[in-house]
């Protein structure tokens, strides 16, 4: 039997207490597989980016539990969830999150700082990852010197130089235009093997169709969830 | 030790990619530990040529002055004063001399204008005060007894006096006191114990009773004295009791070189001051590094946050503030101590002194600016660390 990458079992995530408590997820239950293209569509405020933060153990759950690459994350401290996340999870965002004063090639290098990684491996790795997002020749362009499709390009490379089993995205398109949003998705795409799941938030509804597994959400919950292709 | 690694390497390129800030950052534990070092460093340059001079001249020099007495507005010393001082066996010479005020003294007699302002000092001195003060002469010969029988108006005139009256040495030249022509027969050679005799003029005791005191023979006020070495204290006590009993003057003695030591504790008093004002200035540059590092976690709170994503633990993330804190601290330190040197160098040139700096100085100064920056980067290092990665990303 494969054990998932990602599961939630019940979970709940509350905001706030009282008059003004918002369930933004509530009792979710979900299992992602090795090999897996999700993508995550819903109106806004449905709970997305809740459900990848929780998924991504930058946060915690009010309510049940969390199983990421094989370890309970539910109600650990902070440390076990940044270690887990260091070691199973990239990240993209919408807005890039390059660090400003560093060059391409040092913000890739980033992911890899405090893991007893040489400093000279640490740059190859680095530099084969932006090759991989056909950037090497660019490494040396601080983030001002890139165009939003670089800098997320960029931010891909620092993601998955780690070379983690889970890619998580939250509207990884949602600050480019439709020529770069292709780019990135061709890329992402790509990414996608059996040692690998994806999963990205969207809005649009292309991009949505374009990955292998739809889910989609409404006030905190899944109202499906559909396999568009095997 | 490869993550300790990361840590300096991240720190100083975050210094280095923000130039304008560091060196901001880098002025107050600089000017700080600068004006420290300065401080010590020259007041122990000071006190080094201090003991140099002390041990050159001896310690066994006492003065014993007539300090108060009864009716009289400036006492004096009884006639015998030097044969009472020499009946204390532990004397081994004494000279006397009696302090003048108000002879006007002027190179020639045309002069006196332009030479009335600063007031030179004038004494009576007997031939044996080069010898007791062991100084020579620069040029020419000192009084002598001959000069006291003649009643000569002759005159010795100190150093820096005959550089301001253009004497040269050897010349036959008078200058003028209260109108009176005194032959110049001598220079001294500066005195270090008595800075104000390099500009005095020396005549002979008789030479003053005939022209500016109504008595004669002149009276005394203050004797030098050489003790045996060891014996200054007992000594100078001693003198007291010897050359003011059964008089009515009393007599206050001391010891020379310990005169010149206190002078060195008003220095003292000077060193504290500044180097209060280095502390504070350390204490002002820490609150700055505090601020500025306070105003840097907001300005990158998705620099943090994006770190925390990557796996960067809290600890990490504190360290990495701290450690920049720190950078700041020891590069800022470095860089003061390196000033204060160079500034105890120039003082030290300009005053002719040996340079003397204390081995602890230097660590001392970088361990200061050091311990200053970690307090100041601490709280901005834990409001870091604090940071919710989710709060600082913002999910789309
Ligand atoms: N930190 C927060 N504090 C309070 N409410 C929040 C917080 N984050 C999200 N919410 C609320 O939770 C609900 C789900 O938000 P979110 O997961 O961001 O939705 P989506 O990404 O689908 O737009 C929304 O009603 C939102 O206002
Ligand atoms: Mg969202």
């Amino acid at each position: 039997m494969i054990t998932p990458f990602l599961e939630l079992r019940s979970v709940s995530r509350v905001y706030g207490s009282g008059d003004t408590e918002v369930r933004a997820l509530d009792g979710v239950s979900l299992a992602v597989m090795p090999g897996d293209f999700v993508s995550i569509v819903g109106p806004s405020g449905s709970g997305k980016s809740t459900m990848l933060g929780l998924l991504g153990c930058l946060d915690a759950p009010s309510d049940g539990t969390i199983v990421v690459d094989g370890e309970d994350v539910s109600r650990v401290a902070d440390a076990s969830r940044t270690r887990v996340r260091g070691r199973s999870i990239g990240f993209v965002f919408q807005q890039f999150h390059l660090i400003p004063h560093l060059d391409a090639l040092s913000n890739v290098e980033t992911a890899l700082l405090y893991r007893g990684i040489r400093p000279g491996e640490r740059r190859d790795r680095s530099l084969a990852a932006l090759d991989r997002v056909g950037l090497a020749h660019r490494h040396d362009h601080r983030p001002v010197q890139l165009s939003g499709g670089e800098q997320q390009r960029v931010a891909l490379a620092r993601a998955l130089v780690t070379e983690p089993k889970i890619l998580l995205a939250d509207e990884p398109t949602g600050a480019l235009d439709s020529k770069n949003a292709a780019n990135v998705m061709e890329i992402l795409a790509g990414l996608r093997s059996s040692e690998r799941a994806v999963v990205l938030v969207t809005h649009d509804v292309g991009i949505a169709d374009s990955a292998a597994r739809k889910i989609s959400m409404l006030d905190g919950r899944i109202v499906s969830d559909e396999v568009l292709r095997p | 030790m490869s993550t300790s690694r990361d840590l300096t390497r991240v720190a100083f390129s975050g210094l280095a990619a923000r130039k304008m800030r560091t060196v901001l950052l880098l002025l107050g534990p600089m000017i700080g530990v600068a004006a420290i070092v300065a401080a010590v460093g020259l007041t122990d340059s000071a006190k080094g040529d201090l003991k140099a001079k002390v041990a050159e001249l001896g310690t066994n020099l006492i003065e014993a002055s007539a300090a108060s007495a009864f009716g009289q507005s400036s006492p004096t010393l009884p006639i015998d004063a030097v044969e009472r001082a020499a009946t204390v066996t532990t004397v081994e010479s004494v000279s006397s001399i009696r302090q003048l005020s108000n002879v006007v003294v002027t190179p020639y007699t045309e002069a006196l204008e332009q030479f009335d302002t600063v007031p030179i000092p004038v004494l009576a001195a007997d031939a044996d005060l080069p010898r007791v003060l062991e100084v020579g002469l620069v040029s020419g010969r000192w009084l002598d007894d001959f000069d006291e029988s003649s009643r000569a108006r002759v005159a010795v005139i100190g150093q820096a006096l005959a550089a301001e009256f253009s004497y040269l040495p050897g010349e036959n030249r008078t200058v003028e006191l209260a109108g009176f022509p005194y032959a110049v027969i001598g220079v001294l050679e500066k005195v270090p114990l008595e800075p104000g005799f390099d500009n005095a003029v020396f005549v002979p005791f008789a030479a003053v009773a005939d022209d500016f005191l109504d008595e004669d023979p002149v009276e005394p006020n203050k004797l030098y004295v050489r003790c045996q070495t060891g014996t200054e204290d007992l000594t100078s006590e001693a003198l007291s009791v010897a050359v003011g009993l059964g008089g009515p003057t009393q007599i206050s003695s001391e010891v020379k070189s310990e005169a010149l030591e206190l002078a060195a504790e008003s220095d003292r008093q000077l060193q504290l001051i500044v180097v209060s004002m280095g502390l504070l200035a350390i204490v002002v540059g820490g609150l700055g590094i505090a601020n500025v590092m306070s105003i840097s976690v907001i300005q990158r709170s998705a620099e943090i946050g994006i770190r925390r994503a990557l796996g960067h633990t809290r600890r990490i993330i504190a360290l990495q503030f701290l450690l920049e804190a720190i950078a700041v601290g020891v590069v800022g330190g470095i860089l003061g101590v390196l000033l204060g040197m160079l500034a105890i160098f120039v003082g030290v040139s300009a005053a002719g002194w040996v340079f003397v700096m204390a081995g602890w100085l230097a660590p001392a100064g970088v361990a200061l600016a050091v311990v200053i920056s970690v307090l100041a980067g601490s709280y901005p290092a834990v409001r870091a660390a604090r940071l919710e990665p989710l709060e600082t990303l913002r999910l789309g």
